[in-house]
């Protein structure tokens, strides 16, 4: 690369962006492994003079009330996420697949009206919502937060994928089909491979969107042992006080398996967006 | 017909999977937006109103103070966070070392939960104990913290910042995405010829940039105008509706006062304008498809 | 200690003039044992450790012990911010209960303060609710008046109405009925730091008398130490709020609805008149003329207030009784350098009456219910006799002490007589002072709109006026006129 004004304009801009990125994680991790009482001193200790682990110790593990709970949540979270993201892969790959290559009636009402989950507001939902899972039985099964999240990360996977599917040449399927495979046979060989950058990308993005809900997740479960991470963190609050070491340490946990996913499937979701959707 | 029934089953899960979750809330705020649901009265006591709530909502002096801190938080933090992520995504469109660690970083706020990072942001900017305000003083610069959040005339714009840190990566990577479909050659071509950045910038890289951009407005728009996590967390609509917004504002309905039916008719509204809004973006995204 | 004799000795002047429960209870003296017609720390003091309750023959009376059945609970409990003895008792009672009714399945959740009513509200359109919640004060009027609670009253579960406050049994009544069974009963009191009260040339041990003191203090305080004086929250939304500036308005004579009165009709609304006005034109001067309170009053709940007063940096502010056990928690866990001025903190900390004003000296008179739901909204059906049970046990002398331990005080009165109360009163600085503003304890209006009075419309008027947005004169029409408006909207 050239040397210049460019470049080091850039290297500045995008160093400013990092500080502001990390700022607030910064400050929870301080935060996290102070005692309580220097975590509401002002100003503040920038550099905790004790620091101690406790309040992740507390929280990992299994033979405390704090941990055990939370270790629970964990699981939940996981569970209720991977879930989350398999079945949206399920979903999605066939539907953005059909939307690439079928040309049926009312391909486009279809296809734009799945686009439009993003207009509804989650909060608006909420009691409608509740009304039909209590009617279908599902209220306080985690299979209710499954039905909804698989609705958050569906309008962009779907989208995404058919950009995806749109650039993957028809005549490889062809070839594959004049060699003997079934349509789905040639699906699942030739396009599928192809295209899993964009379904990883798919991936990441409806678990994350699973694993930070809140509102929903508080709404429809009625059950500590079946409660995600998001709820958990409500047991850090009182009417009066705040546990801030704890909530600070539970939050950074909970960030950490998403940030890491994303760091080390980043690059994917990159190329299934160079690749798929942003192409055509 | 007959001839595409199987196309259908392959859209048919995830066409029911959004019929169910969304065609049974939308009907039934349709129809609760025509009832009048005091705190007093069971829902299945509600009175039938008709039009009433709309006009409640349409007349309400709150509702008109919110409408233009709706318009000021969505349009600025769509437009920030899109100059700011576009920013980020040109300065990382070019090899270097630690090029993927600097993406993983700034994708950071992205990644972390709404709920969680409110919580930190609402501390870093609190009137009297706001850490950013302890480290402008500890330097120097400042002799009394900040008051971001409990000043009418600033809260909108803190919690609007707050908003663009958490989305200006998710413009970063669709960008960056987009940046990278630009062909080298076209470029290298145009470097030949005695085009300087500028140019090259203005008249190659934006024209491929067309779709990509749209896309990205078009979420951004969506996911602002139903922005509630960060403004709810944070200041709850204060100081005194300062930072209330259409959101808020129906939650606060809903939740606060109890008025389903009320809160439904300025649901309804809100579909209004964000279809209306949808449409001419997806009339805009099919004029693109076609002509390309 | 200085500022607890005074606090005594006011506390017998309001006692005398009290009008809220002597009367009342004066009467049921002879059954329960508890009289508080002399409801001073003495008699407080010399009431604990009197008499012993046997838990599980009390309840066995109501159901018997081997009864087997199903019970699902919604409660707002303990959580990783409260402290260790909480936590335990929490515990122990659960451990207890399946003790004395082993053959009683209980499914409980427990639920955060700010989530758990829109959580029920939910639930109860959806027909989910559990058979029991136990929901604080303010919440229960509204789904009682919805139809969404049994009439379930003291009797129901073996006891006398008469173990029960007079406002605490009004609290749970809705058009003539009992729609609950009090667990927990308190008022909060006023604390300050007698460091910084010295630091600014006040009295250390002499709590401000009235609110025109507080504003007066505040701005000496802040004049002279550059502390915040008085810990405002002006939060809307949030329960704090109404915690905090009712006991003001109601001292300045104001009310929201005429709930201050001796015989409140509810209907009468005060948010405009001359008192509410005065409330709010002294909140005004803090905030905006003198700025000697914190500037995040309007974004705070009372958490950001305690931390700063354990930091040093607020003199003086309403205080619930958990919160004092809370800071000596955290000052025990503090350490190094922390710890001295942890440690500091605590010895500074001085408890009194809340201030008085022209009118009277009023606290808002707070605690808990336990509500059974009624059978044709609870998920799964309803387990009567396990409720009761499971009612009877909660609300009797023993969990309803113990449940409340540095957080409240016994819902059942008898509860002021055990062994545990005397065990309170020996470790727990401060409660006897705490306690004996139970007399001065007001009920929030008993109407199912409370809770968006008290949490909406009364934060709105502050921060309406705090922001300069209209006079106090104005906001306070405003309010009335919303007010209105939801009063006639039913």
């Amino acid at each position: 690369m050239r040397r210049g004004f460019w470049p080091l304009a850039g290297w500045l801009y995008l160093g400013l962006l990092a500080v502001f990125s990390l700022l607030p994680m910064a400050w929870m991790l301080i935060t996290s492994v102070k005692t309580q009482f220097a975590a509401i001193q002002f100003p503040p200790e920038w550099i905790p003079s004790h620091p101690t682990l406790d309040a992740y110790a507390e929280l990992l593990s299994p033979g405390r009330e704090i941990g055990r709970v939370f270790l629970r949540y964990l699981l939940n979270s996981l569970w209720v996420s991977t879930a989350t993201t398999v079945l949206g892969v399920i979903v999605a790959v066939p539907a953005a697949y059909a939307f690439s290559r079928f040309r049926f009636p009312g391909r486009n009402l279809l296809f734009y009206g799945v686009l439009l989950r993003n207009m509804f507001p989650a909060v608006v939902f909420l009691m409608p919502l509740f009304i039909m899972m209590r009617f279908l039985g599902l209220v306080n099964t985690q299979l209710s937060l499954i039905l909804t999240y698989l609705t958050f990360g569906l309008p962009l996977s779907i989208w995404l994928l058919k950009g995806f599917f749109d650039n993957i040449p028809i005549q490889l399927e062809q070839a594959a089909r004049i060699d003997g495979a079934s349509r789905f046979k040639a699906f699942l060989l030739v396009v599928m491979p192809l295209s899993s950058p964009g379904i990883i990308a798919t991936a990441i993005y409806s678990f994350i969107q699973a694993w930070n809900e809140y509102v929903y997740a508080l709404t429809f479960l009625n059950d500590d042992a079946k409660l995600t991470l998001p709820v958990g963190l409500q047991h850090f609050f009182t009417e009066y006080a705040t546990n801030w070491p704890g909530l600070m340490a539970a939050s950074f946990i909970m960030s950490v398996p998403v940030v890491a996913m994303f760091l080390v499937l980043q690059k994917y979701f990159v190329r299934a967006l160079t690749d798929g959707a942003v192409k055509s | 017909m007959v001839r595409h029934r199987a196309d259908y089953l392959y859209v048919a899960p995830a066409v029911l999977v959004m019929v169910l979750v969304i065609a049974y809330p939308v009907w039934f705020t349709f129809y609760l937006s025509m009832f009048s649901t005091p705190p007093n009265l069971a829902l299945e006591d509600k009175i039938f109103v008709g039009l009433d709530n709309y006009a409640r909502i349409l007349g309400a002096d709150s509702v008109h103070e919110a409408s233009l801190n709706t318009l000021v938080w969505t349009v600025a933090s769509t437009a920030l966070a899109f100059v700011l992520g576009f920013g980020a995504a040109l300065a990382l469109n070019r090899p270097f070392r630690g090029r993927g660690l600097l993406r993983g970083i700034l994708l950071v706020p992205y990644v972390i939960s709404a709920v969680a990072a409110a919580y930190v942001w609402r501390w870093l900017l609190h009137s009297d104990l706001g850490v950013l305000s302890a480290l402008a003083m500890a330097t120097g610069l400042r002799s009394q913290p900040f008051n971001f959040l409990d000043n009418t005339d600033t809260v909108l714009a803190s919690l609007i910042m707050v908003n663009v840190w958490k989305e200006f990566p998710f413009v970063m990577i669709m960008m960056l995405a987009g940046l990278q479909t630009v062909p080298d050659q076209l470029l290298r071509a145009a470097q030949v010829d005695g085009a300087g950045p500028w140019q090259r910038f203005w008249h190659i890289t934006v024209p491929h940039l067309g779709n990509v951009s749209l896309v990205t407005v078009l979420l951004l728009l969506a996911a602002n105008f139903n922005g509630f996590t960060i403004p709810w967390v944070m200041t709850g609509g204060g100081p005194a509706g300062a930072s209330e917004i259409w959101i808020t504002q129906i939650y606060q309905l809903a939740f606060g006062r109890i008025r389903f039916g009320l809160a439904s008719a300025y649901s309804v509204i809100l579909f209004a304008v964000m279809m209306t809004m949808g449409y001419f973006y997806v009339r805009a995204l099919v004029g693109r498809d076609r002509a390309s | 200690m200085a500022g607890y004799r005074i606090g005594r000795r006011e506390l017998l002047a309001g006692a005398a003039t009290a009008a809220l429960l002597p009367g009342a209870l004066a009467a049921q003296g002879n059954k329960t044992g508890v009289d508080a017609s002399t409801w001073t720390p003495d008699y407080i003091n010399k009431l604990a450790g009197t008499a012993d309750y046997d838990t599980a023959a009390e309840c066995a009376k109501v159901v018997p012990l081997d009864y087997k059945g199903r019970l699902t609970y919604w409660y707002w409990g303990v959580n990783q911010a409260s402290t260790e003895i909480e936590r335990k008792m929490e515990a122990d009672f659960f451990a207890a209960f399946a003790k004395t009714y082993p053959n009683i399945e209980l499914v409980k959740q427990n639920l955060d303060y700010n989530a758990m009513l829109d959580k029920l509200r939910t639930a109860s359109i959806g027909k989910s609710a559990p058979m029991v919640a136990r929901l604080p004060i303010l919440w229960g009027s509204e789904f009682a008046a919805k139809g969404q609670l049994m009439a379930f009253g003291p009797t129901d579960v073996g006891y006398s109405e008469d173990e029960f406050w007079p406002g605490a049994l009004k609290s749970v009544t809705w058009k003539g009925k009992r729609y609950g069974v009090p667990t927990n009963n308190e008022t909060m009191a006023f604390i300050w730091n007698a460091a910084i009260f010295k630091e600014a040339g006040l009295d250390p041990d002499k709590a401000p008398a009235s609110w025109d003191d507080v504003v007066a203090y505040s701005k000496q305080i802040k004049d002279k130490t550059g502390k915040n004086g008085y810990g405002m929250v002006a939060r809307v939304n949030a329960g704090n709020t109404p915690f905090r500036f009712m006991p003001q308005l109601w001292a300045y004579g104001g009310g929201a609805l005429d709930e201050a009165e001796a015989s409140p009709t509810y209907t009468k609304i005060m948010l405009n008149s001359p008192g509410a006005k005065a409330a709010l034109q002294a909140s005004y001067d803090m905030y905006v003329r003198d700025k000697s309170v914190p500037v995040s009053a309007l974004t705070n709940t009372q958490t950001e207030n305690q931390d700063p007063f354990i930091a040093g940096q607020i003199a003086m502010m309403i205080s619930h009784p958990s919160e004092y056990a809370l800071m000596i928690e955290r000052a025990r866990k503090a350490t190094g350098a922390d710890k001295q001025v942890a440690d500091n903190v605590v010895a500074n900390m001085r408890y009194g009456l809340i201030p008085r004003g022209p009118a009277r000296r009023a606290v808002v008179f707070g605690g808990s219910n336990a509500h059974v739901f009624n059978p044709n909204i609870v998920e799964g059906g309803m387990d009567l006799q396990a409720v009761k049970a499971f009612v009877a046990f909660m609300t009797g002398p023993e969990w309803s002490i113990k449940l409340a331990w540095n957080i409240s005080n016994p819902g059942n009165v008898r509860g002021f007589r055990t062994k545990w109360m005397r065990e309170r009163l020996d470790t727990i600085r401060f409660l006897d002072v705490s306690t004996s503003m139970l007399p001065n304890g007001i009920p929030f209006p008993v109407l199912p709109q409370s809770a968006e009075i008290m949490n909406i419309i009364v934060p709105n008027m502050l921060q309406n006026t705090l922001t300069r947005k209209m006079t106090p004169d104005q906001a306070a029409e405003n309010a009335a006129k919303e007010l209105r408006a939801l009063i006639n909207d039913l």
